[in-house]
């Protein structure tokens, strides 16, 4: 009989993902599944997911509630095949079934719910070397006894022992850093904190003003880390050009027709700055590096994260391998994602592994924009909104669509005249299009 | 390049600390010279410490064990000793470790130097041969590992035959019928266990309140208890007035006291770092108290100089010498060794019962206000201690309450000195109690009792 019972184990959403929370189950002990049938959603720092059954049978047991937080691997709930039925749920979580069944399907259910991944989701703390695989730091038992007494992410915590392993120091010297925000797993804020409010009756009050305090999402605060850590990281630079759009503009309204027929969506001028950018990438391949301490990794694929606003915040879904696609393919797989991204059906494996980054604030009419690198990428393009304007053009005044387009890039590795070259190049690359790049 | 210099790192003195961080440094590849001005390599350690004494030691609880031979089944008469022989044994394993240091170095390619090593301004080291000789030499880096000499007691000149060193004592002909051991240190208090085992009247006169002060007042307690067995007498908090040699015996005075005969007194008060006449003036090193401060990674105040053992303000221990000498050359081979975590290092005394501890004692933890928990679990009930005939002795393990991180762990019985390795290595990995608790140790085994002293901590010992 033993042979018959499969552990569900909280799968590995993605390197560097240490844990994961349940939103729902989506099967009720005593419930039928099926092989490959969504049993539970989950969401993580990054996604949120469906994660299927391993395994055809009936659930049996499930040992961890809506809402809860649970490790990698910890075993969540048992399925049991053939004809026995009738357990129910524990009323209490049980993190390690007592009971030995076999975890055999273990990796089946792994390997379903997470693609390969290549490269790392973690951004690094600008300290730590970048996280290159995906196992767990060296540590030592006391190390993950403060850990998770004081919740720290040891991922995020610089080793000075042995090898790089964790001692008691540097967890404590993580404790006493001033922006704890790198080193502790979702319990602080990366804001500033320690606000001296003040309590006027009912009312909380910041300098005399009354103020209503809100916990920030998990998503939030992740966000909001990872800015901080970027500006920390990278100095920031700006550089920004005009480009003309005539051209596209040409191309895009003579195929948007028979493309909207065909796809069912219609085409966007982003599948178009998409294209320009990964050919300037092609060409000047140093924004489309890491930094690792004194090295620079240089990366054999171009992988474009497209910035989507979603409710609860922002996601930066990925179009992989994006220099072997022309437009209209970077055009399905955008309206792909996009789609995904808002109804919180991404896999891990898609928000990962970007190389470079576009954010489009155009769309709302921003003109000029100043956004913030996607660790550990190095630069991120920014695409203002598309107005017309009279242009001077060989003496005579003209009108032409007109976009401000600005590379934001980190200095460390790139410098203005590099910037200022990839964006000439781009710019080459959209005033002169023709139909020949869709 | 042109004018390279002519060694990498010179050692000065050729102890323990010395001794190995040359090895090491050959190792790493540097050009090593060692520089030593006694006759025989392996300074205090080698010639006139650890291993003479644990040998003569050896020999003492030998004896104590023929003497009891009756009770394991055999038929044994009148067991006597030959002091010369004991001697013998002991010349005779010292010889064969000089021997095999020399081995050593010449194995590793190490140029051994005889004679004063002094530094000479930046760069240089000058070795004054015994004929007056002077030779200079170059080099990138220098060690100092000179050591430490005896303390002397200015009132208590000694003379070789009634009022003794600890280095007079291990050439000794005989075993004298009383003993006074000035000093309650780790060496005065061994050696009273030696001679009271071998049949001397021995009293103990410490002037701190306990004898070996810095060890747990737990494992001191028991130990003056075993001690009293051995024909020793221990007299703390005494303050000595006087030592007056009377040809063949000497008269000793302490405080409040009548002046009492005794064949024999020792005088062990300690040692002092050999910093003197080493040429640290050159090189702009300034002492304090006799020691030279050093960094983290024993590098002194001038670049090109480390300092490692006795002469820094460290442990004076051999096995902390050693660990500080690999340290300082893996830093000058251009290694990044990590920085040596002192509650690891481990203290070993060698009287019967031996005592070996790491980290704080008890008293310290409440002098320092720290909040501390106490697991002990004794020997007594083990079956390997019964069988031993090591029944006397504990385990006593003080843990920090939240996450139970070792604090200090002090052993006292047989195989104390091996046994607490393990708390070293567990300390270093920063292992808890739990772990300690959870490791299976092989029965019947005396280091069982750790094993269950981490199972008081986690709520109940086994056998007991």
């Amino acid at each position: 009989m033993q042979n018959d019972t499969t552990e569900v184990l909280m799968p590995l959403m993605g390197e560097g993902i240490t844990e994961a929370t349940l939103v729902k189950w989506l099967k009720q002990p005593g419930e039928q599944v099926r092989q490959e049938e969504p049993l539970l959603e989950v969401s993580t720092d990054k996604v949120d997911t469906e994660i299927p059954a391993p395994a055809s049978g009936v659930l049996t047991e499930v040992f961890v509630r809506d809402g809860d937080t649970v490790a990698v691997n910890k075993v969540i709930a048992v399925i049991r095949s053939g004809a026995a039925t009738g357990s129910t749920a524990r009323s209490t979580p049980k993190p390690e079934a007592a009971a030995v069944p076999t975890k055999a399907a273990a990796p089946a259910a792994q390997a379903a719910a997470v693609p390969k991944v290549a490269t790392a989701a973690v951004a690094p703390s600008a300290a730590a070397p970048l996280v290159t695989s995906g196992e767990k730091p060296r540590s030592s038992p006391l190390v993950r006894k403060m850990a998770r007494a004081e919740s720290i992410d040891l991922t995020q915590v610089p080793g000075t022992g042995l090898h790089g392993r964790i001692t008691k120091r540097d967890v404590e010297a993580a404790l006493a850093s001033p922006v704890p925000a790198t080193a502790r797993a979702g319990v602080s804020s990366p804001a500033v904190s320690g606000l001296v409010t003040k309590r006027d009756g009912d009312r909380e009050t910041l300098e005399g003003v009354p103020v209503r305090r809100e916990r920030m999402s998990k998503m939030r605060t992740l966000i909001a880390e990872h800015m901080v850590r970027s500006v920390r990281t990278s100095p920031h630079v700006t550089t920004i050009f005009e480009i003309d759009m005539h051209q596209v503009t040409q191309v895009r309204a003579k195929a948007q027709a028979a493309f909207k027929a065909r796809e069912g969506f219609g085409l966007t001028y982003t599948p178009f700055f998409v294209h320009a950018a990964v050919q300037a990438i092609k060409r000047f391949p140093i924004v489309n590096v890491s930094v690792d301490g004194d090295d620079i990794l240089w990366k054999d694929q171009i992988n474009i994260g497209v910035a989507v606003a979603i409710e609860q915040g922002l996601i930066v879904p990925v179009i992989r391998d994006a220099g072997t696609l022309n437009v209209f393919g970077i055009a399905r797989r955008i309206n792909d994602l996009a789609t995904r991204a808002r109804s919180k059906k991404l896999l891990p494996d898609e928000v990962q592994g970007g190389t470079f980054s576009i954010t489009n604030p155009g769309m709302f009419g921003s003109l000029v924009s100043s956004p913030i690198i996607n660790q550990p990428q190095v630069a991120i393009l920014s695409i203002g909104a598309i107005i017309k304007r009279p242009v001077v053009i060989n003496d005579l005044i003209g009108v032409r669509p007109l976009v401000q387009i600005g590379l934001t890039f980190d200095h460390r590795v790139v410098d203005g005249e590099g910037g200022a070259r990839y964006l000439a190049y781009l710019k080459e690359v959209l005033e002169n299009f023709d139909d020949s790049g869709l | 390049m042109a004018n390279a210099a002519q060694y990498d790192v010179i050692i000065i003195g050729s102890g323990p600390g010395g001794e190995v961080a040359a090895i090491r440094a050959a190792q790493l590849g540097l050009k090593t010279a060692l520089i030593e001005k006694e006759a025989h390599l392996g300074g205090t350690c080698l010639n006139w410490g650890c291993i003479p004494t644990k040998a003569l030691l050896e020999s003492a609880k030998t004896y104590k064990k023929l003497q009891h031979a009756t009770d394991l089944g055999f038929n044994v008469g009148t067991v006597t000793y030959d002091w010369e022989r004991v001697m013998q044994r002991k010349q005779g394993i010292v010889d064969a470790q000089r021997k095999g240091l020399r081995f050593l170095m010449k194995k590793n390619k190490i140029d051994v130097h005889e004679g004063h090593g002094r530094l000479a301004g930046k760069g240089q080291v000058s070795v004054t041969t015994a004929d007056g000789k002077v030779t200079k030499l170059t080099t990138r880096f220098a060690l100092v590992a000179t050591g430490s000499r005896i303390r002397t007691l200015p009132f208590a000149p000694t003379n070789g035959r009634t009022v003794i060193n600890s280095d007079e004592i291990l050439s000794f002909d005989r075993v004298p019928k009383s003993l006074c051991v000035i000093g309650g240190g780790v060496v005065g208090t061994e050696f009273a266990s030696l001679y009271g085992r071998f049949g001397s009247q021995v009293t103990i006169i410490e002037m701190a309140p306990q004898i070996l002060p810095s060890e747990d007042a737990d494992s001191v307690k028991e130990l003056v208890r075993q001690l009293k067995k051995q024909n020793i007498t221990v007299e703390t908090g005494t303050k000595l007035t006087a030592v007056e040699d009377k040809g063949d015996h000497a008269l000793i005075t302490t405080e409040g006291q009548k002046p009492r005969a005794f064949e024999v007194v020792l005088v062990s008060i300690g040692r002092a770092p050999v910093t003197e006449d080493i040429g640290l003036e050159t090189a702009g090193i300034k002492t304090d108290r006799g020691f030279i401060n050093v960094d983290s990674h024993y590098k002194t105040s001038a670049d090109w100089v480390y300092a490692i053992g006795d002469v820094i303000p460290t442990p004076a221990l051999a096995h902390t010498a050693s660990a500080e000498g690999m340290h300082a050359v893996e830093v000058i081979a251009g290694h990044k060794p990590p920085v040596i975590d002192y509650s690891a290092n481990p203290n070993a005394i060698y009287t019967a019962p031996e005592i070996a501890s790491i980290g704080r004692t008890e008293q310290a933890l409440k002098e320092a206000k720290v909040e501390y928990k106490v697991a002990q679990f004794p020997f007594a009930p083990m079956a390997r201690a019964k069988i031993d005939d090591a029944t006397e002795g504990f385990v006593k393990i003080i843990y920090e309450p939240k996450y139970r991180e070792l604090l200090g762990v002090h052993i006292i019985g047989a195989k104390a000195t091996e046994m607490i390795a393990e708390f070293s290595l567990g300390k270093i990995l920063e292992t808890t109690v739990d772990e300690i608790a959870h490791t299976i140790h092989p029965h019947p085994t005396i280091s069982e009792t750790i094993m269950e002293a981490a199972h008081v901590a986690m709520g109940g010992a086994i056998h007991l």
